[in-house]
């Protein structure tokens, strides 16, 4: 209990952090944070060529929204995707980045994963915001079901934080593995009903046997995917069971991560 | 003797060196077990009060363990056996400015270099025109730190820092920041603190400084507390064993 209100304590550490940089990020820059939404526009022209004009991947109409565009489609599940990675990523990363911090300076050292689901987050708030007013414009109502969205967005951090510190603290012993996982979250995220839709996968299922489909859901992104889309893209409650596996894997992935951290946190400053 | 502000109990500290360390999984997998490594001890069973309110220098060769001692102080390294407990709030010295971000300007600078030394908003904003003050680089606040000197980047780090208004401070070699006249500063500074009955826990290889500034020290001879006691004392038996020359 004294870490956690340790931690709670140095609050100001991790908003300082965040907006380091959040700031930092786009300093000497003409377009500022505009950079931040020019990112996601671009891949979303990518993918949608590539995927609904030439492949022709054709997401089922949005029920009850009547919502059938594609590009929002794709966004819905694609920014959580893009938050997802770049908080793995990042947090994972953070520890070794700021060696010389951690060598010199005591602080509560998971504000260094914290703060860039932090500075993540800031992003993908603003994101996340301007498909809301997009979904609105086309004729969804997203609105309403925004409060429900930010609850899923903070559990969808807290795993993604979860992951990032354990994979942090594997990184410090094995460096291999901030390269292992690049690949790995490449495969991860087709293997995640983010750009195609996944009653190809049931198609398949029922064509070559129930438990492809079974393996491809034991996948925790592909449930917060689809929590997300039935949300903002069909504007509904999302799927009981689906929201009770976002709920375990939050719960079991983030205290996994936060004991492991905090276990090896004393020896960072040696080991690095 | 007045009441200790730190108590330093049997304190030990191991190093692993490692003959062939495996950071990749290929040699781990290779190798099949963790690595080839050998103890080394930095520190072996050191003990010693510092008396609340002195100013106590630590002294020894390099390598002697003082500055393994230093980062126990500042709870960066733990120990592996032993106990360190201090009264009050703990604050290090241990180099300035790390944690600048080069791109944002030093007012950001402060405020986020105040806040990991464990400085609350408010506390840098009341203290912020002191702490510029003090570096002297007023002028160039609002200019990205990249573009600061290397002399400024360091005064300005110092000057956060000595403004963390701890209880205990702890100070490693960094008193030859800037120049002459900055340095006047800060040992004016550190007199300051001295008279507020804070305590000050330093390494330095300058003799002059020990002598001028400190009332004890500590004595560290291959990660062995070898003496400890007033500094007159404690130097001088030091200054005598180097005398002696390298053995």
């Amino acid at each position: 209990m004294t870490y956690l209100s340790e931690l709670f304590a140095s609050r100001e550490l991790f908003y300082n952090l965040t907006m380091r940089d959040v700031k930092g990020k786009y300093r000497r820059t003409v377009l500022g944070q505009l950079w931040s939404l020019i990112n996601p526009l671009a891949t979303m022209l990518v993918y949608t060529l590539v995927f609904s004009f030439i492949f022709r991947a054709r997401p089922s109409e949005g029920d009850p929204s009547g919502l059938d565009i594609y590009p929002l489609w794709l966004m819905t599940g694609l920014l959580p995707w893009m938050f997802f990675t770049r908080v793995v990523n990042g947090g994972m990363s953070s520890v070794i980045g700021n060696g010389g911090l951690i060598k010199k300076v005591y602080f509560p050292r998971m504000h260094l994963p914290f703060s860039v689901a932090g500075s993540v987050g800031y992003t993908w708030a603003i994101e996340m915001g301007v498909l809301t007013v997009a979904l609105t414009v086309f004729g969804g109502m997203p609105l309403i079901w925004v409060p429900v969205a930010l609850v899923f967005m903070v559990m969808l951090a807290l795993f993604a934080l979860g992951l990032a510190m354990l994979l942090a603290i594997g990184n410090v012993y094995f460096r291999d593995l901030q390269h292992f996982t690049t690949i790995a979250l490449q495969m991860w995220m087709y293997l995640t009903p983010i750009i195609y839709p996944i009653h190809l996968v049931e198609d398949q299922a029922e064509r070559h046997g129930q438990w492809i489909l079974d393996v491809y859901k034991l996948n925790p992104m592909e449930r917060f995917v689809s929590v997300f889309r039935e949300l903002l893209y069909d504007n509904r409650w999302p799927d009981l069971s689906d929201s009770l596996v976002c709920v375990a894997w939050t719960v079991v992935m983030f205290t996994l991560g936060f004991l492991v951290f905090k276990r090896s946190e004393k020896r960072l400053a040696e080991l690095l | 003797m007045s009441e200790a502000a730190v108590v330093v109990d049997d304190v030990s500290k191991k190093f692993r060196l490692y003959k062939e360390k495996n950071d990749s999984l290929k040699t781990a997998l290779m190798r099949g077990r963790r690595s080839v490594h050998e103890d080394f001890w930095a520190l072996r069973d050191v003990s010693f009060e510092v008396p609340e309110g002195s100013t106590f220098g630590l002294v020894g060769r390099n390598g002697s363990g003082k500055s393994t001692l230093l980062k126990c102080l500042a709870k960066i390294l733990y120990p592996n056996s032993g106990s360190i407990t201090s009264k009050g709030k703990v604050a290090s010295l241990l180099e300035v400015g790390s944690g600048f971000h080069p791109e944002l300007s030093g007012r950001e600078n402060v405020y986020l270099n105040g806040s990991i030394l464990g400085m609350s908003r408010k506390d840098v904003a009341r203290k912020f025109d002191e702490i510029v003050e003090f570096s002297g680089v007023r002028k160039f606040i609002d200019q990205p730190v990249k573009n600061y000197s290397s002399g400024m980047y360091v005064r300005l780090g110092f000057s956060v820092a000595i403004n963390v208004d701890p209880d205990v401070l702890v100070v490693d070699e960094i008193l030859a920041v800037g120049d002459a006249a900055f340095q006047a500063k800060c040992k004016e500074k550190f007199a300051e603190f001295r008279r507020a009955g804070k305590t000050v826990i330093l390494v330095t290889h300058s003799m002059g400084n020990i002598r001028d500034m400190c009332d004890h020290a500590a004595w560290l001879d291959n990660g062995t507390l070898r003496q400890v006691g007033d500094a007159q004392s404690v130097m001088s038996a030091y200054t005598a064993d180097i005398g002696k020359g390298d053995r």
